[in-house]
């Protein structure tokens, strides 16, 4: 029985050894006397063997003179003996309790500081920002307000929408989320100018407002004026700036080029199998066993095998086992009408995320050309969108 | 002695108490051949690692085997570990 047992670890009992002649009376006198025995074994014909407890043990050590028999001690054990082994070795106990201290104090640092979710804010501004409100590695992770910190760090970088800071031992996360641009509006009071979001060939002006700059035909490259506010007219004396608004139409191309290669490299495995073991301490790999690869064409599957995990980080010793699968290399033609049409719906589905949903199509172009065993297609689509986009003039 | 003990049995049969507790016998218990438990023993007599015999009232409980060791020992029980073979009584 475990608990028992562990009741007598606690205690702390002595395996003795009885020698004497009548060891049956004073095991009687033993169980008289109330001493608790156990485990008694048998040795030879003079000794006996018994566990018995501290206590028991004092009482015994007497009555074993009145019976004729000798006791010995051959073993100690449990708590308290262990205890007074480790009283006499107090430098032992302190340095336990130091080094405890100390890797509480050692993991009450922050040693790295992570940045995600930026994306237009460069991470070395976030950092510089970071270290300018008080966050750095190496600091010491209850000298630091977190809210405070986020929100210094909002005040600082004003491009961000929110930062979240968590902590993971000695590892800071920081997260941000980027204010998203709103468009420029541009009030109605104020003049403006239409100029081209896009590059295109106009196909309709409507200026509600305004003078039309370009006609039907015209070619108009990305931020070229349309619909200019200023408005002269030879009876005017200064000329009139209004605000102006309108639609213009034109036509637009999205081009994107896609190639696929007309042979395809089949790698079937030949069901031989090499393993290779790698112990990695660190950055260091180290080849633990495996040798060369008997294998001229072969594919490798990388698998790591952590010892352990400690709070979600990953411990920085692993054995990666790579296993080399030999292959058989054959070329195997496409059929050029299947790559082609593959092709094609790539092409419209890259060019789809780029057009805007009010946009009507007009026209779609695929063209095909063959360099050696590439296949490239070139699709055009011509789509008619409004370009117009108001832009503030300036006085 | 005798007609007093024959009263006590026949209490004890028709109240149907227990007559280890009425008439003082010992009450031994076995698992298997692998443990023996004698509660109301009077004392060890002999113990060795293939013999133990054990004094009771009904007299002497003798119990055969191999390694035998006596697991813990206390004034009302004996408990006896090893491979047993064969338990009798005898005067």
């Amino acid at each position: 029985m475990l608990i028992l047992r562990l009741w007598n670890y606690m205690r702390g009992y002595v395996i003795i050894k009885i020698e004497g002649l009548s060891l049956e009376k004073f095991i009687n006198a033993c169980v008289q006397k109330g001493i608790y025995l156990w485990e008694i074994k048998r040795i030879n014909y003079t000794t006996i063997e018994a566990k018995v407890g501290i206590k028991g043990f004092k009482v015994l050590k007497r009555l074993s003179r009145k019976c004729g028999c000798r006791v010995y001690i051959s073993e100690k054990n449990g708590y308290p003996f262990w205890a007074h082994k480790v009283k006499k070795r107090k430098m032992l106990l302190i340095g336990a309790f130091f080094s405890c201290i100390l890797l509480m104090i050692a993991s009450s640092f922050i040693y790295s500081i992570s940045i995600v979710g930026n994306d237009k804010v460069s991470k070395e501004e976030i950092a510089d920002a970071l270290n300018k409100v008080g966050m750095k590695a190496g600091v010491n992770r209850y000298f630091v307000d977190i809210r405070d910190i986020e929100n210094r760090l909002l005040m600082e970088l004003h491009d961000l929408a929110w930062v979240g800071i968590e902590l993971k031992g000695v590892y800071a996360k920081v997260e941000v989320v980027e204010k998203v641009p709103i468009p420029e509006r541009v009030d109605k009071d104020i003049p403006c100018d239409i100029i081209a979001a896009k590059n295109g060939v106009i196909e309709k002006v409507i200026a509600r407002n305004g003078d039309a700059v370009v006609k039907k035909g015209d070619i108009v490259s990305k931020g070229d004026k349309l619909v200019t506010g200023v408005i002269t007219r030879e009876n005017l004396p200064n000329p009139l700036y209004v605000h102006s608004y309108g639609e213009v139409y034109a036509k637009t191309y999205y081009e994107a080029t896609k190639s696929m290669p007309t042979v395809e490299l089949k790698q079937e495995p030949t069901g031989e199998k090499h393993k290779k073991y790698m112990l990695r301490i660190g950055s260091m790999e180290l080849s633990i066993g495996g040798g060369e690869i008997p294998f001229t064409t072969y594919i490798t599957e990388k698998s790591i095998k952590a010892p352990f995990f400690w709070r979600n980080k990953d411990f920085p010793v692993e054995i990666i086992v790579e296993e080399y699968l030999e292959v058989n290399e054959t070329q195997v033609d496409l059929n050029i009408d299947e790559i082609k049409k593959v092709l094609h719906s790539d092409s419209v589905q890259e060019l789809m995320k780029e057009i805007p949903a009010e946009a009507e199509i007009l026209n779609s172009t695929i063209d095909f050309y063959q360099v050696e065993d590439i296949i490239y297609g070139n699709m055009i689509i011509e789509v008619l969108e409004d370009i117009a986009e108001q832009k503030k003039i300036d006085l | 002695m005798k007609r007093t003990e024959n009263i006590k049995k026949n209490i004890a049969d028709a109240l149907e108490l227990p007559q280890d507790i009425v008439l003082d016998l010992p009450k031994i218990t076995m698992v298997g051949n692998l443990q023996l438990c004698v509660e109301n023993h009077k004392g060890i007599i002999e113990y060795t690692n293939n013999q133990i015999r054990i004094y009771t009232k009904l007299g002497i409980l003798r119990v055969l085997g191999k390694n035998l060791l006596l697991k813990n020992i206390v004034l009302e029980e004996i408990v006896i570990v090893g491979e047993i073979k064969q338990v009798e009584f005898y005067d």
